[in-house]
C-alpha cells in the first residue's frame, strides 16, 4: 500500500508542474465551491465573490504556492465545505463500499430467510 | 433465552446511537459563516479612506477590550439599514470600517448622509482583504478582542436583537 | 389572556390523557372489561382539548398577541392575514403542537371508521396512539410550550422570514404531518394486533388504508416541496438531495416498501415478520427525520429554528418508541403463524419480494448519504458534503433494473412461476419499449448510454402499463388496480421526465448590464429595463428580460424584494412555459450593481411533466383508500 503511495506521489508531482498555468488555475477552481451561490463550483461561478476569490487565487499561484497551500488558505477561512471534493478520500470509500457489501448481504440475508422453488 | 438476548442487543444499539447522535449534536459545525469565530484575525494592512498615506494594521495591540471591525458599501442597500446599529455601537466599542470595492466620493456621500461610526476607515478594493477575513461579502461584522481573537461574527445586517447580543458581549 | 387559556388547554389535554391510559389499564387489564365507551369518550375529549388550544394558538397569530414569545418572534402586524394564519406552524412550538394534533386526529379517524373492527383492536390502538401523543405533548409542555409568555410586552413582533410567506410553503407542512406523522396510526395498529395476538392477514386488510392515506399525503407534500423549491430558491432545481429533503423521502421509500409488502401479507399470507418491520421502520424513520430538521444536526438551505437541546429530547422520544416498539414485536411476535415463506420464482409475489429488496436498498443508500456527513463530524471532527453526484451515480442503474421489475412483476400470476407464460409480453413490450426509445433518442439527437437506459426502462414501464388499460379495460375500474396503474404510470412518466431534464436543460449564469444583452448557446438574454413597486411589507424592484430561443420570444420580470421585518432580501423567479419545459430567470442582488446586474437562466426541459407525474402518484394512493371505507 505505501509503495504504490509513494509511487503515486513521484508521478504526481512532475505531472502538476508539467500541467500548463491556465489547466492547474481551472483544476482548482472546478475544485472549489462558489459560497455564494447553490452547487455551483468556482469556475462556474460568474458571481462577484466568486471572480474576487479566482483573483485572489492567481496571485497565489503566482507566488509559486502549491495546490495544497491554497486550499489550506482557504480551509482556515471558509472552512472544508469549500472543497467540492470531499478531503478526506479514504473516509469517503465507505460510501462507494457501502453499497456493494449492501447488495451482498443483503440478498444473501433474503435468499436464506424465504424458500425459493422454481417448479409450480 | 433466545428473547432476552434479543432484547439486550436491541437494547446496546438503541443506546450507541443515542451516543452517537447525542455527540453528533455537540460536535462542531465547520460548514460556513463561523470557520472564523475563534479564530485569530490574520494580519492585514488598510489604506485609509480619506488620507491615502495613513495606514493601519490589524489585528490591534491596545488596552480595548474588544473592537469592531465591519465591512460595508455605500452601493450595498442593507449596509443603509444596519447603519443607525453602528451608530448606535460606536459609543460603546471602537468601529473600525473597511469600504468594500467602492468609490470614495459615494462613501464619503453615504457616510455624510447617514453619519460617520468609524474610529478608522480602510480600504478594499478589489475584495481581497475580505477574503483574508474569511468574509463572503457585505455587510458583514467581527468583533475582536485584546488578544485578536475573532469572538463574533455575523454575516449580513445587523439588527436589534444582534445588537442586544454585541452589547453582552462586549459588556 | 387567552394564551393562559391556551396552555391550561394543553395541560388539560395532557391530564386526561394519562386519565384515558389509565382507564385503559384499569378497565381492561385489572377488570377484564370488554366496554370502552367511557375510554373512546375520553379520547375524544383530549382531542377536542388540543384542538381548541390549536386554535387559540392561530387566534394569538392573527391578532398579534406578542405577549406570547412564538407570537413575538415570529409575526408581525404587517403581515398579510394568509401568513399570520401560517405562521401558527411557522415555528418550532406551534409546528409541534401541530404534529401533536394530527396524530391525535388520526386517532379519531380511526375511531370513525372502524367500527366493524374488534372493540378491543380498536382500544388497544387507541391506547398506543395515546401514549405517542402523551410523550410528545410532555415534550411539549415541559420544553417548548407555544403559549410561553415575554414581559414585558413587546409593541412589535420580530417577523416572520419574508421567504416562508410564500402559499406553498404555508401549507406544505400540514401536509407533510398529514403525511409522516399519519403512519402512527398503523405503527400503534400493528402493536396492538401483536399485543393481543390478531397479527394476521385480516389485520393487513385493516391497516392497508391506514398506510395509503398517509402516503398519499407524503407523496403530495413532498412533490409540493419539490415545486415550491423550484420555483422559489431560485436556482432551477427541484431536488437537492437537501438532508432536509431525504427526512421527508426516507419515510416514503420505507411506507412504498410497506404498501407492496402487505399485499403479500393480505393475499398470500407471507412476509408477516418482515411487515412488522416495515411499520416500525416507517415510523420510526419518520420520527429521525423530524429529529434531523429539527436538532441543528444538519446544515441545509432549509435550515429550521435549530436547538440542539430539543434535538436531545427528540432523540431520547425516538429511543423509547424505537426499544418499546421493538421489545413488544420480539416478545409478542406470533410464534406459530398460518405463514410459509416460500415463493415461487418469477410469481408475483417474489417480484414484490425483489421489489421491497430494491427500495431497501434505496433506503439505505439515503440513509447512509444523510446521516455519513453526521458521524464523519463525530469521529474525525472534519465533515464533507454528500451531493447529486453520488446518489445519482448509485441510484440510478437501480431505478432503471426496479422499473423493468414494476412493469414485468405484475403480469405475473400469485404463487405460479409465470416467466414462461408471461413471456411473450415481456418482449413485446421490449420491443415496444426499444422502437419508442430509438424514435425518441433520434429525435432529440441524443445517443447517450445512461440517456438510452433511462428512457428505455421507463418506456418499459410505461408501455406495460398501457397495455394492461387497453387489455383488460373492465379490471381498470377495480379500485386497486385503477391505483397502482396511477401510481405506477406516474412513477414511470416521473423517472422519464427527470431523465430528459437531465440531458437537456440549459442553465446560464452571467451579469449584465441594463439595455445589454448576452448571447450563449443559442439563447439570447436581453435586459430591457427595470422598474420599481411597494409591497405590503416589502420594496421591488423589476428586471424586464427578453428572451430568445429557437425563433421563439419569452419577456419575462424577475424580482429582487427588500423586505423590512425582518430585513431580508429575496429573488423571486420569472417563469414560463414552453409546452411542457419552463424558461426561467431570476436575479442576483449581492454584488455591486454598477458592472451590471447578475442573472441565473434555465432552460427546464419536460419540467412540467415532473410535476405531473407526482399528481399522477398521489391520486394513485388516493383511489386505493377512497372507496374503501366501509370495507371489512
Amino acid at each position: 500500500m505505501k509503495s504504490i503511495f509513494l509511487i503515486l506521489i513521484f508521478i504526481f508531482l512532475p505531472i502538476q508542474s508539467a500541467m500548463s498555468f491556465t489547466e492547474r488555475e481551472i483544476n482548482i477552481y472546478k475544485n472549489l465551491r462558489c459560497l455564494v451561490c447553490q452547487g455551483q463550483s468556482l469556475n462556474d461561478s460568474n458571481s462577484d465573490f466568486a471572480i474576487d476569490l479566482k483573483k485572489v487565487i492567481k496571485k497565489k499561484i503566482i507566488n509559486k504556492q502549491t495546490d495544497q497551500e491554497i486550499y489550506k488558505y482557504l480551509t482556515e477561512r471558509y472552512g472544508d465545505w469549500i472543497l467540492l471534493d470531499p478531503p478526506l478520500k479514504k473516509t469517503t470509500i465507505v460510501l462507494w463500499i457501502f453499497p456493494l457489501l449492501f447488495i451482498f448481504f443483503g440478498g444473501f440475508f433474503v435468499y436464506k430467510s424465504v424458500r425459493i422453488y422454481s417448479n409450480n | 433465552m433466545k428473547n432476552k438476548f434479543k432484547i439486550s442487543l436491541l437494547f446496546f444499539i438503541t443506546v450507541i446511537f443515542f451516543i452517537i447522535f447525542y455527540y453528533s449534536l455537540k460536535a462542531n459545525n465547520k460548514n460556513n459563516p463561523n470557520t472564523m469565530l475563534n479564530k485569530k484575525l490574520p494580519p492585514i494592512e488598510l489604506t485609509s479612506l480619506i488620507n491615502t498615506n495613513l495606514k493601519q494594521t490589524l489585528p490591534i495591540i491596545s488596552e480595548d477590550k474588544f473592537y469592531l471591525i465591519n465591512i460595508w458599501s455605500s452601493w450595498c442597500v442593507p449596509c443603509r439599514d444596519e447603519h443607525q446599529i453602528l451608530m448606535l455601537l460606536k459609543d460603546k466599542i471602537k468601529i473600525y470600517g473597511i469600504n468594500y470595492k467602492d468609490q470614495k466620493s459615494n462613501a464619503v456621500s453615504f457616510l455624510n448622509e447617514l453619519g460617520n461610526p468609524f474610529y478608522f476607515i480602510g480600504t478594499d478594493k478589489d475584495g481581497s482583504t475580505a477574503i483574508e477575513m474569511g468574509a463572503y461579502g457585505v455587510p458583514e461584522t467581527y468583533i475582536v478582542n485584546s488578544e485578536g481573537l475573532i469572538v463574533f461574527k455575523h454575516v449580513g445586517p445587523l439588527n436589534k436583537k444582534i445588537y442586544l447580543k454585541i452589547s453582552e458581549i462586549i459588556k | 389572556m387567552i394564551s393562559n387559556v391556551g396552555s391550561m388547554l394543553l395541560v388539560l389535554s395532557f391530564v386526561i390523557t394519562c386519565y384515558t391510559l389509565f382507564i385503559y389499564v384499569k378497565k381492561n387489564i385489572v377488570q377484564k372489561s370488554s366496554i370502552y365507551l367511557e375510554f373512546f369518550l375520553y379520547y375524544k375529549a383530549s382531542f377536542l382539548l388540543l384542538l381548541f388550544s390549536f386554535f387559540i394558538l392561530l387566534i394569538s397569530f392573527v391578532m398579534s398577541d406578542f405577549s406570547i414569545i412564538s407570537v413575538y418572534e415570529n409575526s408581525h402586524t404587517d403581515k398579510p392575514l394568509f401568513y399570520k394564519i401560517s405562521g401558527t406552524w411557522g415555528n418550532h412550538e406551534g409546528s409541534m403542537l401541530l404534529l401533536i394534533l394530527v396524530i391525535s386526529l388520526y386517532g379519531i379517524l380511526f375511531l370513525l371508521n372502524s367500527k366493524n373492527i374488534s372493540d378491543s383492536l380498536r382500544a388497544t390502538t387507541i391506547f398506543f396512539q395515546s401514549i405517542i401523543q402523551l410523550i410528545f405533548l410532555s415534550f411539549l409542555i415541559f420544553t417548548s410550550n407555544p403559549f410561553s409568555k415575554i414581559i414585558p410586552i413587546p409593541s412589535q413582533g420580530l417577523g416572520l422570514n419574508p421567504i416562508l410567506q410564500d402559499p406553498l410553503l404555508a401549507i406544505h407542512p400540514p401536509f407533510l404531518y398529514l403525511g409522516y406523522v399519519g403512519f402512527s396510526l398503523v405503527f400503534s395498529l400493528l402493536l396492538a394486533a401483536l399485543v393481543l395476538k390478531q397479527y394476521n392477514s385480516r389485520w393487513a386488510s385493516i391497516a392497508k388504508k391506514w398506510i395509503m392515506l398517509p402516503w398519499s399525503f407524503l407523496s403530495f407534500g413532498i412533490g409540493l416541496g419539490s415545486f415550491w423549491a423550484y420555483y422559489e430558491l431560485g436556482w432551477g432545481g427541484y431536488w437537492f438531495w437537501d438532508p432536509v429533503e431525504n427526512a421527508s423521502l426516507m419515510p416514503w421509500i420505507a411506507s412504498t416498501a410497506l404498501i407492496h409488502s402487505i399485499v403479500v401479507m393480505e393475499k398470500m399470507k407471507k412476509l408477516f415478520s418482515w411487515t412488522a418491520i416495515l411499520t416500525i421502520l416507517t415510523f420510526v424513520l419518520s420520527l429521525f427525520g423530524t429529529f434531523l430538521v429539527r436538532s441543528g444536526v444538519l446544515n441545509s438551505v432549509h435550515a429550521f429554528a435549530n436547538d440542539p437541546e430539543r434535538g436531545v429530547y427528540i432523540l431520547f422520544i425516538i429511543s423509547i418508541i424505537t426499544l418499546g416498539s421493538l421489545a413488544i414485536y420480539i416478545l409478542k411476535f406470533p410464534k406459530k403463524i398460518e405463514n410459509n415463506n416460500s415463493f415461487a420464482l418469477f410469481s408475483r409475489d417474489f417480484s414484490i419480494l425483489l421489489n421491497n429488496y430494491f427500495l431497501i436498498f434505496i433506503l439505505a443508500v439515503v440513509i447512509v448519504g444523510t446521516t455519513y456527513p453526521i458521524l464523519l463530524s463525530v469521529f474525525i471532527g472534519e465533515t464533507i458534503s454528500i451531493g447529486p453526484q453520488y446518489y445519482n451515480t448509485i441510484l440510478a442503474p437501480f431505478i432503471f433494473i426496479f422499473m423493468v421489475l414494476m412493469a414485468i412483476g405484475p403480469l405475473m400470476k400469485w404463487n405460479n412461476n409465470s416467466l414462461v407464460l408471461r413471456k411473450q409480453r415481456i418482449f413485446l413490450f421490449f420491443l415496444l419499449s426499444i422502437f419508442l426509445t430509438i424514435l425518441i433518442s433520434f429525435y432529440l439527437s441524443k445517443y447517450n448510454f445512461i440517456f438510452f437506459l433511462g428512457v428505455l426502462c421507463s418506456m418499459y414501464l410505461i408501455v406495460s402499463v398501457f397495455y394492461e388499460i387497453a387489455m383488460y379495460k373492465k379490471n381498470f375500474f377495480i379500485k386497486q388496480n385503477f391505483s397502482r396503474l396511477f401510481s405506477h404510470l406516474g412513477f414511470g412518466l416521473l423517472i422519464l421526465a427527470i431523465t430528459l431534464n437531465h440531458f437537456f436543460s440549459k442553465e446560464i449564469s452571467t451579469k449584465i448590464n441594463l439595455g445589454e444583452s448576452f448571447f450563449k448557446q443559442g439563447i439570447k438574454i436581453n435586459f430591457l429595463k427595470s422598474e420599481s413597486n411597494k409591497g405590503n411589507n416589502f420594496e421591488e424592484l423589476f428586471g424586464s428580460y427578453e428572451i430568445t430561443k429557437d425563433n421563439k420570444i419569452y419577456i419575462l420580470k424577475p424580482s429582487i424584494r427588500k423586505y423590512k421585518q425582518p430585513q431580508q432580501f429575496t429573488s423571486e423567479t420569472s417563469i414560463q412555459s414552453d409546452g411542457l419545459s419552463d424558461v426561467y430567470i431570476a436575479m442576483d442582488y449581492a454584488g455591486d450593481p454598477s458592472t451590471g446586474i447578475g442573472v441565473r437562466f434555465y432552460y427546464n426541459y419536460f419540467i412540467r411533466l415532473i410535476w405531473i407525474s407526482f399528481v399522477l402518484i398521489t391520486i394513485g394512493g388516493i383511489v386505493s383508500f377512497a372507496g374503501r371505507k366501509n370495507e371489512k
